[in-house]
């Protein structure tokens, strides 16, 4: 028990630690980051021609 | 369109749109669940911090999730729409972030009750960290002809990396020094650690994901997003909802880091003494405490002899 709870715990940091060197790496000047939520991420700036597609799922 | 092709898109389209929008609702209800459950076992008192991110993300999803369905009914309303959608989102999200940080605080506080002077030291270095941290964050997005909307957006991505990096330390720590503490995996500072640990580690594989897909809306990742935030919310809900094992007494061995760390910590806060050296009228003194000085001094001074005496016992020496 002890054993699969740590092995989890050092999965969860190191994938997080991959995902931040990767998104470091990105070309981007600012990457960005989102909820962990089911909504949908506003990610256009305010006032696109299609409101980014909200809605249309 | 044949009927079958006809049904067969349909049928696709409304499987998409029911597992994300069945997600969606199942988020504010275990949202709320989790919410009743930490209040109904009085948890309120230690865990404020994470039934207040409860609340924000309960309003937030409703809004959030009323807009959407707006913008479905009417899709020439969503450009307008949009607007309280992005600064409900945003706005939602900087003050969860912060929220989260609290909670990552409050968890530390907990674990380290036993052990007040690591407490005290390690919540100092927290605060500092923290707040460079934020510091750093909201001077690292200034860019040349950045917008405010812009700005907003990566600031509030910083501060969301921030406290995820922030939340994984902690969550390392508790793991690893959770046998010292007394502490066991079934309780509730674990499982509220274990919960942040995973929507940090996902808000990180998320961010790396909007690397590859920065202008869509919706993506593949929402449908992993909205179930990790349901296994999330079950994990505290089940680590409130069942009764937690008390903490065990703390034995350490005298050789133990954690007590002679907690020692010198526990020195450290100490308030000096002071002792006046010098300058003290006799007036502060009162009389009792003037004659019990008198008394001492007599008995400590041992009188010299006279100096004639001295010479001769030096004479008869040599």
């Amino acid at each position: 028990m002890k054993v699969i709870v740590r092995s989890l715990v050092i999965a969860l940091a190191v994938s997080g630690a991959v995902a931040t060197s990767f998104a470091n790496a990105a070309p981007a000047k600012a990457t960005l980051s989102a909820k962990t939520s089911a909504m949908p991420t506003p990610t256009c700036p305010p006032g696109e021609p299609n409101g980014c597609g909200l809605g249309q799922w | 369109m044949r009927y079958p092709q006809l049904v067969q898109g349909v049928r696709a389209r409304v499987t998409s749109i029911s597992l994300i929008g069945l997600l969606g609702y199942l988020e504010v209800v275990l949202c709320v669940v989790a919410l009743c459950v930490l209040i109904g076992k009085k948890q309120w008192a230690d865990y404020a911090a994470l039934g207040c991110f409860l609340a924000v993300r309960i309003f937030s999803d409703v809004v959030l999730t009323s807009l959407n369905h707006l913008a479905v009914a009417s899709r020439q309303r969503a450009v307008v729409l949009y607007y309280p959608y992005f600064y409900t989102y945003w706005i939602s999200f900087a003050v969860e972030s912060i929220l989260a940080l609290i909670v990552v605080y409050s968890v530390f506080k907990l674990a380290m009750a036993p052990l007040k002077g690591l407490q005290t030291l390690g919540m100092l270095v927290f605060k500092w960290a923290a707040g460079i941290s934020i510091a750093v964050a909201l001077g690292n997005t200034f860019a040349p002809h950045m917008t405010g909307t812009g700005y907003l957006v990566a600031a509030i991505s910083q501060l969301q990396r921030t406290q995820s990096i922030l939340t994984l330390c902690l969550l390392l720590f508790v793991c690893f020094a959770i046998r010292p503490m007394g502490l066991s995996f079934s309780s509730r500072i674990f499982g509220v650690s274990l919960g942040l640990g995973m929507m940090a580690t996902n808000d990180l594989i998320h961010s790396a994901w909007l690397v590859l897909y920065p202008h869509q809306m919706q993506t593949a990742y929402n449908v992993i997003n909205g179930v990790v935030i349901c296994v999330i919310l079950s994990t505290w809900t089940a680590y409130f909802a069942v009764p937690e094992p008390k903490r065990r007494i703390i034995v350490l061995p005298t050789t133990s880091p954690f007590l002679r760390w907690n020692q010198i910590s526990q020195a450290l806060g100490d308030s000096p003494g002071f002792v006046a050296v010098g300058g003290v009228p006799p007036e502060l003194f009162a009389p009792a405490e003037l004659e019990v000085m008198r008394r001492a001094s007599l008995k400590m001074v041992t009188p010299f002899p006279p100096q004639s005496e001295t010479r001769l016992t030096a004479s008869r020496a040599v």
